[in-house]
């Protein structure tokens, strides 16, 4: 979070976390595309010549003022192929709210359990503690066979309490819900942080 | 860094002053200064809006590469500077104590010298300021942080309005 007093903005950052090919890049596309064009900035994407994400994809849009004050959403998402662990790490910095992207395929749980312990330990390793960040579970890929139900992929993950969203991002049915919850825990916590002045 | 930063009108004064200074004696085009996290803190010079956000993210994501280098090949101190060489334009990335970035964006008829030298400078100012941003500030006396979770159902409303 960043509050600028003079321009009036707070700037927060929100990161789509998860293992690869589980829908992240795929659920920025389509939030990209279904925001108003005069709130949002254009969608970058660093990747590979296979077409993964080698950095990071990147957009910002921003809402109309709120009690004075302009919010400035920042969103990215990790490169999720696991040598890539570096990378998440530096696009965690500063994050103020986590959107987890599981791929709901039976035989992805390894691959999602992997990348929640990755997520856990790079966050405390960036001094955060884990469980004040805000955190939505999207549960990518419901539309294909062989997929978990969503509480035995809730209990694996250790994500239990945590509010939960079913997804299909190649469709964009749940994305918005998903981010829409993300946003108003971000804001409800920056409030929060918003401290009183001292003088 | 966890908690974030609120930064006071007259601190943002300070480094706008040291920015345009800098972009006065080394003739640069535009200058930014950002968190390491890639939040844009200031900007001195103008671009197309939502350009500068993008520049402080991916400058943050080239300075975190270039720090991880560093330390690859052995330096102690990966908190330097490197520089890009364009055809029209160059861009100079100065990592300040590894907390935030100082991005210069300048013509490549301006030597880099004249950048690297004022830069410098920008930096050493920059530097006790920027220990000051760590210290969590208050919103001025003027506001009322009780108001600022109301509304925000409209503005998701109104920011993603066909859903």
């Amino acid at each position: 979070m960043f509050i600028n007093w003079k321009l009036r903005e707070i700037n927060l950052k929100i990161v789509y976390y998860g293992p690869s090919l589980s829908g992240k890049t795929t659920s920025l596309e389509y939030i990209h595309s279904r925001t108003n064009p005069e709130r949002r900035g254009e969608l970058i994407s660093l990747k590979t010549r296979e077409d993964r994400t080698l950095y990071f994809d990147y957009m910002q849009f921003q809402m109309g003022e709120i009690s004075g004050l302009t919010p400035r959403f920042n969103i990215y998402t990790v490169p999720g192929q696991v040598y890539y662990r570096g990378t998440r790490k530096l696009v965690l910095k500063g994050v103020d709210g986590l959107v987890f992207v599981a791929d709901s395929q039976i035989q992805r749980l390894q691959e999602n359990i992997d990348a929640i312990k990755d997520l856990n330990e790079d966050l405390v390793e960036l001094g955060f503690d884990p469980n004040l960040v805000p955190l939505v579970l999207q549960c990518n890929k419901r539309d294909l066979p062989g997929i978990m139900p969503v509480p035995s992929l809730k209990h694996e993950l250790g994500l239990n309490g945590i509010p939960t969203f079913e997804s299909i991002a190649l469709d964009g049915i749940g994305v918005l819900d998903g981010l829409k919850s993300i946003v108003n825990a971000v804001v409800i916590k920056a409030r929060g942080n918003i401290s009183p002045n001292p003088g | 860094m966890s908690q974030g930063l609120q930064l006071p009108e007259e601190l943002l004064n300070e480094i706008e002053y040291i920015l345009n200074h800098l972009a006065e004696k080394a003739r640069t085009d535009t200058i930014l200064l950002a968190d390491i996290s890639g939040q844009l803190i200031s900007i001195q010079g103008i671009m197309e809006e939502g350009t500068p956000a993008i520049v402080a993210a991916l400058a943050a994501g080239d300075v975190a590469a270039m720090a991880e280098l560093s330390t690859r090949i052995g330096e102690s101190d990966p908190h330097g500077s490197f520089f890009h060489e364009g055809e029209t334009k160059s861009i100079y990335l100065h990592n300040i104590a590894g907390s935030f970035i100082l991005i210069v964006i300048f013509r490549t008829e301006t030597p880099i010298g004249l950048v690297r030298l004022f830069a410098k400078r920008a930096v050493e100012q920059l530097h006790p300021l920027t220990k000051k941003f760590e210290e969590v500030m208050g919103p001025p006396k003027s506001y009322n942080p009780d108001d600022f979770t109301k509304g925000i159902t409209q503005e998701l409303e109104d920011t993603f309005p066909d859903d």
